[in-house]
């Protein structure tokens, strides 16, 4: 088992920079909390300091301390089995500070996210109700095109693959949260900033790019599900930085490295999986589970695999450029059948021969993502969790239920 | 019996949306409605008759559950089962407004089946985006949606209703019977809300139901005669404003009612919230945009803190004594609104409860205990 440098220094990083962000905090300058979905390279080109609600959500389950998040929000008569996932940050915000994760967010200035969904907003709507934050909403308009493998279309011919109407609602809303801002911070937009950020966002991608290639192309496969996920996602929350670019970069060398050296997360590698869906934040270890026992290794998630193929932005105006990156970027993960025909081109390029998909229930019509990679001749096994709530999934369970997929369904080297 | 009896009204919207078939057959077309979004003027405006669809009134299928997932609010389930069971031939076309998550799931979901199973005959399905946050540039998207609606109910009907191919004043006389209905509707409104009220929650359910399933015209016709009824006041009940999930059957009015209890409001689309909806002075597409973006706050769509002025607003102007939340599982967006309602109402004095979580139909003795806590008996 190799554990990935990237991965770790990312994660010390990571600590690093969050201490920095809550001194800059403590010292009085405004903090944004922003969804992952919000086009958050805004706050990078104002030099804002700013929080993916997401990222500190993983933070705070990886933890432990999701349970009690939730159970705040249930305490003051809130859902607590909707919305898991956007609203464990709120919940954390009551936590004791005494031992609260990593020292704890501080309350943010702004808050950003869009409405999607039924009850997304509602999540935010409660953090404006706290007298020093303000919630910032942006719409979220739903494909009505179908483009032809999005994935070679959306670096430069984006205008086309998300239609004028869908940009020009992003653009507007982000001048408008430029203005917003401005308001609010003093800080004014610099747009040759904005492009610098964007190009290297675009860089950063690039980077991602090679290594998924890398991933794919390599059997055995040299590095673990649960190490690349956060040696990419956490360059991805530092994303329109030198430090995020650089990142991406050192982890294609050093995945480059261990193909070079043969080196094998799993040197009896029989079969090769495909995760789909969220993270297991509560239970990583499960990724492992199957090595020994099947020699069934997890060779793919999301993560590394948008990271290279959804965020590149090439050419044009910068507001519609970043309006490009997020005006449809769900569609991309779960609208079909943007998603299932991007499932379907990842796994046939990574050579799985089965895939995992956890199914959550604020994706719309994702048994379309299993019709279409069964109809490709790849079995799926769906398990139905929340990838947040570790109430929500008996990890026993889950565990035979993979077992039985791979004892019955999984043919070994079938994807190859 | 005829539409002056709350009878017809209560026998004609168990079979609303029947008639499809008799329509089409008689050579008007039909377009199917998914969702309170849809400014069916248009529809009208195109020559076709926009009739909102509703489920069966059973379980959903199997096969239903499997293309949505069983993590879907029911009533749009029980509406792709009966899609899937065949209700939808004869349709000119579907257009599903993206009204709430599991209408937005229905779409993609039946546009894929078109797609992938032809052999299952589908008309031809069509999003209509329609969004709501107060902006300028909310309303210029929507006003492209509802341009991009016209080009297709075009191709549908193969009449243009707005623009240089339409026939002369066809938006503007889709509108006049429009907003004659939504005069007439308000009446009804207020004879419910009366001191003495001489129509009962059903009765408005069952009248919202079945106008959103006929011309505006036909419909304008159907409540004068309701209307000139001399219909005999209710018995004083105490009154129950609903809110929480969008009720797209009577079996809980009538289950209220049943007990003595005035269903005097709600604020769910089915229902009061439907006024809501202007109907614009202007035939042009940036008014009938317009209109849907500042609708009422529907869960699903609204904040908050304006979905908690909406109801506690409501409730007082319906004389409500206590305003019971009926919160499905799996409609996600109600649940989130109750601690800010329950806060606005209980500054009115008037008591929230609560029952989340509930099937399609919500047993009868379920819905009466809730509202025997002792908050609503103080």
């Amino acid at each position: 088992m190799t554990r990935l440098a990237s991965a770790t220094a990312a994660t010390a990083h990571q600590k690093e920079w969050f201490q920095q962000v809550r001194a800059r905090a403590a010292a009085g300058e405004p903090l944004v909390l922003v969804n992952a979905d919000a086009p958050q390279e805004v706050l990078r080109a104002l030099d804002l300091p700013y929080v993916v609600n997401q990222w500190w959500a993983s933070i705070v389950s990886a933890k432990r301390r999701a349970d009690e998040s939730l159970d705040v929000l249930r305490v003051q008569g809130y859902p607590d089995d909707s919305r898991q996932y956007d609203a464990i940050a709120l919940g954390a915000m009551e936590l004791p500070a005494d031992g609260a994760p990593w020292g704890g967010l501080p309350r943010p200035s702004v808050v950003l996210a869009e409405t999607s969904g039924d009850a997304q907003r509602k999540v935010f709507d409660l953090w404006g109700e706290h007298p020093d934050t303000e919630f910032f909403a942006f719409e979220r308009s739903s494909a009505t095109r179908v483009p032809d493998r999005w994935w070679e279309l959306v670096p430069h011919r984006w205008e086309e693959a998300f239609g004028p109407a869908r940009l020009d609602l992003m653009v507007a809303e982000i001048e408008e949260l430029v203005q917003f801002l401005a308001q609010r911070t003093g800080r004014v937009l610099d747009r040759d900033r904005l492009a610098h950020v964007l190009d290297l966002v675009d860089e950063q991608a690039g980077w991602n790019r090679r290594t998924r290639d890398l991933v794919a192309a390599a059997r055995p496969t040299p590095v673990a599900v649960a190490d690349s996920i956060p040696a990419v996602m956490v360059p991805q929350w530092h994303r329109g930085t030198e430090w995020g670019r650089d990142a991406a970069r050192r982890l294609y060398e050093e995945v480059a490295g261990l193909v070079d050296s043969g080196v094998a997360v799993c040197p009896d590698e029989r079969v090769r999986l495909m995760w789909i869906g969220r993270g297991m934040w509560f239970d990583m270890d499960l990724y492992r589970r199957f090595q020994d026992s099947h020699g069934a290794v997890f060779v793919w998630s999301m993560y590394l695999a948008i990271a290279a193929d959804g965020y590149v932005r090439a050419g044009g105006d910068p507001v519609r450029r970043l309006a490009a990156r997020f005006a449809g970027f769900t569609d991309q993960l779960y609208t079909p059948p943007w998603s299932t025909d991007w499932y379907v081109k990842e796994a046939r390029l990574h050579g799985v021969d089965g895939v995992v998909h956890l199914v959550a229930d604020d994706v719309p019509a994702s048994s379309f993502t299993t019709r279409g990679l069964e109809a490709a001749g790849i079995p799926v096994l769906e398990v139905r969790a929340n990838n947040a709530d570790p109430r929500a999934q008996d990890p026993e369970a889950l565990t035979e239920a993979i077992t039985g997929f791979l004892d019955t369904r999984v043919r070994p080297g079938s994807g190859r | 019996m005829g539409p002056a009896d709350p009878a017809w009204w209560a026998q004609r919207y168990r079979t609303r949306g029947d008639d499809v078939g008799d329509r089409v057959a008689a050579g008007t077309p039909v377009v199917g409605v998914v969702g309170a979004d849809v400014p069916v003027e248009l529809v009208e405006a195109a020559g076709a008759v926009p009739v909102r669809l509703t489920g069966d009134p059973g379980p959903p299928s199997a096969e239903a559950r499997h293309v949505l997932g069983a993590a879907v609010d029911a009533p749009t389930l029980t509406l792709l089962t009966r899609l899937l069971g065949g209700s939808a031939a004869g349709l000119a076309g579907l257009v599903v407004s993206r009204d709430c998550q599991s209408s937005l799931a229905m779409f993609y979901a039946l546009r894929e089946l078109r797609r992938l199973d032809p052999w299952r005959g589908l008309p031809p399905v069509h999003l209509l985006d329609l969004l709501h946050l107060p902006r300028a540039s909310t309303t210029a998207y929507d006003t492209a949606e509802v341009l991009r609606l016209a080009d297709v109910l075009t191709g549908w009907t193969g009449r243009a209703p707005l623009g240089p191919d339409a026939p002369a004043g066809a938006l503007a006389d889709a509108l006049r019977p429009a907003r004659a209905l939504r005069e007439r509707l308000l009446l009804v409104q207020q004879r419910r809300r009366a001191a003495e009220p001489t129509v009962t929650g059903s009765l408005a359910l069952h009248v919202h139901g079945v106008v959103s399933t006929v011309p505006a015209a036909e419909a304008v016709e159907l409540l004068d005669a309701l209307l000139a009824a001399d219909l005999p006041a209710l018995s004083a009940g105490r009154r129950v404003f609903l809110t929480g999930s969008v009720q797209d059957h009577d079996a809980h009015y009538a289950a209220l009612e049943d007990a003595g209890w005035h269903v005097a409001g709600e604020d769910h689309d089915r229902g009061d919230l439907a006024l809501t909806v202007q109907v614009p002075a202007e035939p042009t597409a940036g008014a009938l945009a317009l209109a849907r973006q500042r609708r009422g706050p529907a869960s699903p769509t609204a904040s908050v803190p304006d979905r908690a002025a909406w109801t506690t607003a409501e409730a007082a102007r319906c004389g409500a004594h206590v305003v019971l939340s009926l919160v499905r599982a799996h409609d996600e967006a109600p649940g989130w609104d109750v601690p800010a309602q329950r806060r606005a109402l209980a500054a009115c004095g008037v008591p929230l409860v609560t029952l989340v979580g509930q099937p399609h139909r919500t047993a009868p003795a379920d819905l009466l205990a809730a509202l025997a806590a002792p908050a609503v008996a103080a």
